[in-house]
């Protein structure tokens, strides 16, 4: 089992130091162990607070652990430098965020050509596979368009496509239906779905049953620690 | 890095109106820098000019020591007296031409004042052109004539052909002459046994050797130093090259214009500070955008790159349309000055190490003004970034 592990948390404990010279200490994990196993569908569930986005950042290279260790396929990335986590998140990693996270100022084929530009592809190819992946997200007549002319359904799918465009193995989306209506919310969730089909490991994080049903696995977090696990 | 680029100017584009106030305070800065750089710059070319017409074979004879006075003819009022013959002799000397500076007190139709005017000996030519831009110039021999400075001649209303009284004497107006000359329009030229008549003195206020060709100028003026003190007994006139005077001048000029430029750079320091604040602000503002453009695998160096090119193209715009407006300015100071003046007191020159200068300076101010606020968004904790509302 252990060898199928994309990312795999041992012993990790996540403390904040918050308010004035950090007086204040918030333990977002207390020691979890968790693997994510290739091509699976892993959804987190738990309340406000319960440490769900803390996990999210860890597993994709975004944070370190205070405690523990992370590995991303075997390789312990806790100790990292700053610029080998980038180059992890850049080609192995793509994040989706609730509040959708476009650049303001570019188009949505500018937005999805992002992680190419800092990964250096040429601009022929970055074009075409972000026009690419518009189409497969239903956006490519609107690539001209920026994120404020895009309702919130199609700057999802926008960020979708750009969590896409290096190839990743893992796709991390933090609460992706939290601000879309359930309509627009199920067709983002087909979408991580077909991604997941084509062989992308997804971690879901979300308060969303439907988006928990369409999961292989559930883990529910609470007070930073995994209190419950099931498969679907 | 082209696309690096790209994402830097659609920052700058995204807020026009707040980028185009700080390449304003650069542009300021820059056209000060440019516009008083290349003052100087006229100032020395108009020196340079002035000399190389003047030759550096010549050597000047003034009374006391250089310093001070070189700046027009109403400076050099001490008259001296001088054994031209003598002098002719001393090895090295080709010719002599000799100055009186003197005010005169003129009549003409019922007006009257007094006016700066230049005794000179009939070769006075040779050494230094004057634009005749009416009438002629004096004839060898020729007594009781006089060219007037075109201004002059417009005051009293008098053309070639005219007469007026000197010192109540009459003289015939041979000539005028124009700015072009390097010679103020306000004054008036005479043959110099003239003046010395009328002012019952024997004096010059100037002379100037020019020294034979294949000699040392230096030595001949050495040569011409040790003549005048054997025969005079003391050391009451000083002689310099025109390499030593253009020397002194040149270092004046350069302390004046190195002040100048300082007084620039104050402005252009302002300018960076303004480019600094908004970096600062910008990054401020895009501290999310920052988060997720590391959450998608922008490293710290590229962050900081995007910052550092917005910064430096905002210096570098502000840096050429500033080295445009300031040349203008130039241009337009020396327009005015040759107006208001009617003297070539400056000759309009930029130079390109200037314009290269400023751009890559104007560049530079921006990209530097922009480390500090590119340093804080490479090293922006990406978590809290994206946190930040």
């Amino acid at each position: 089992m252990r060898d199928e592990a994309i990312v795999e948390l041992l012993g990790v404990w996540k403390i904040y130091h918050m308010g004035r010279r950090g007086r204040i200490t918030v333990e977002a994990l207390r020691g979890v162990d968790l693997a994510v196993r290739r091509g699976e569908f892993l959804a987190v569930m738990g309340p406000s607070g319960s440490g769900k986005s803390t996990l999210l950042h860890l597993m994709g290279c975004l944070d370190r652990p205070t405690e523990g260790k992370v590995l991303f396929e075997g390789t312990d990335v806790s100790t990292m430098r700053s610029a080998a986590l980038a180059r992890i998140r850049n080609r192995r990693v793509g994040f989706v965020f609730q509040s959708f996270n476009l650049s303001p100022n570019l188009t949505a084929l500018g937005n999805v050509e992002l992680p190419m530009v800092f990964a250096g592809v040429p601009r022929r190819e970055r074009l075409a596979r972000a026009r690419e992946l518009l189409s497969r997200v239903g956006l490519r007549e609107r690539e001209r368009h920026l994120p404020a002319e895009l309702s919130g359904g199609e700057q999802q799918r926008v960020a979708i496509a750009r969590a896409l465009a290096n190839f990743p193995d893992l796709l991390l989306a933090d609460e992706p239906t939290g601000n879309l209506d359930s309509e627009t919310g199920h067709g983002v969730l087909s979408l991580l779905s077909e991604t997941n089909v084509e062989g992308v490991t997804v971690v879901v994080v979300t308060h969303d049953p439907e988006v928990a049903t369409a999961a292989k696995r559930r883990l529910r977090i609470r007070d930073g620690h995994i209190v419950e696990a099931s498969d679907a | 890095m082209l696309d690096l680029m790209g994402i830097a100017v659609r920052g700058l584009l995204h807020r026009k109106k707040r980028s185009w106030l700080t390449i304003t305070g650069i542009l300021i800065g820059i056209t000060a820098v440019v516009a008083l750089v290349s003052l100087g710059e006229s100032m020395q070319l108009a020196v340079r000019r002035s000399f190389e017409e003047l030759g550096y074979d010549v050597v000047m004879i003034l009374p006391g020591e250089l310093g001070g006075g070189f700046g027009g003819p109403s400076s050099f009022s001490t008259s001296f007296e001088l054994d031209t013959e003598s002098l002719t002799e001393v090895e090295g000397v080709e010719e002599i031409g000799l100055l009186n500076f003197q005010s005169v007190y003129v009549k003409a139709d019922g007006n009257e004042g007094f006016l700066d005017a230049l005794g000179v000996s009939e070769n006075i030519f040779s050494f230094f052109k004057v634009e005749i831009v009416a009438g002629r110039g004096f004839s060898p021999d020729e007594r009781g004539v006089v060219i007037l400075g075109r201004e002059v001649a417009r005051e009293l209303d008098l053309r070639a052909g005219s007469t007026l009284q000197i010192e109540d004497h009459p003289f015939k107006v041979v000539g005028i002459y124009s700015a072009d000359s390097r010679l103020d329009e306000d004054a008036i030229i005479l043959p110099l046994a003239d003046l010395q008549e009328l002012l019952g003195e024997e004096g010059v206020t100037m002379a100037l050797v020019r020294v034979a060709p294949g000699d040392d100028v230096g030595q001949t003026a050495k040569r011409i130093e040790n003549f005048l003190y054997r025969s005079r007994g003391r050391r009451d006139l000083s002689v310099q090259t025109m390499e030593e005077v253009h020397e002194v001048v040149q270092r004046a000029l350069g302390i004046l214009g190195a002040f100048l430029g300082g007084i620039a750079g104050i402005a252009l320091l302002v300018g960076g500070i303004g480019v600094m604040n908004t970096m600062y602000t910008a990054v401020l503002e895009r501290t999310r955008e920052i988060g997720v453009m590391k959450a998608v695998g922008a490293r710290n160096s590229q962050i900081a790159l995007i910052f550092l090119m917005e910064s430096g193209l905002m210096g570098l715009v502000g840096g050429a349309l500033g080295t445009g407006i300031g040349s203008f300015l130039n241009f337009a100071a020396v327009t005015a000055a040759k107006r208001a003046l009617g003297t070539r007191v400056l000759e309009y020159g930029i130079s390109w190490w200037l314009v290269l200068g400023a751009l890559g300076f104007s560049f530079l101010v921006g990209a530097i003004a922009g480390l500090l606020p590119a340093r804080a968004a490479a090293k922006l904790d990406p978590v809290e970034a994206l946190r930040y509302e």
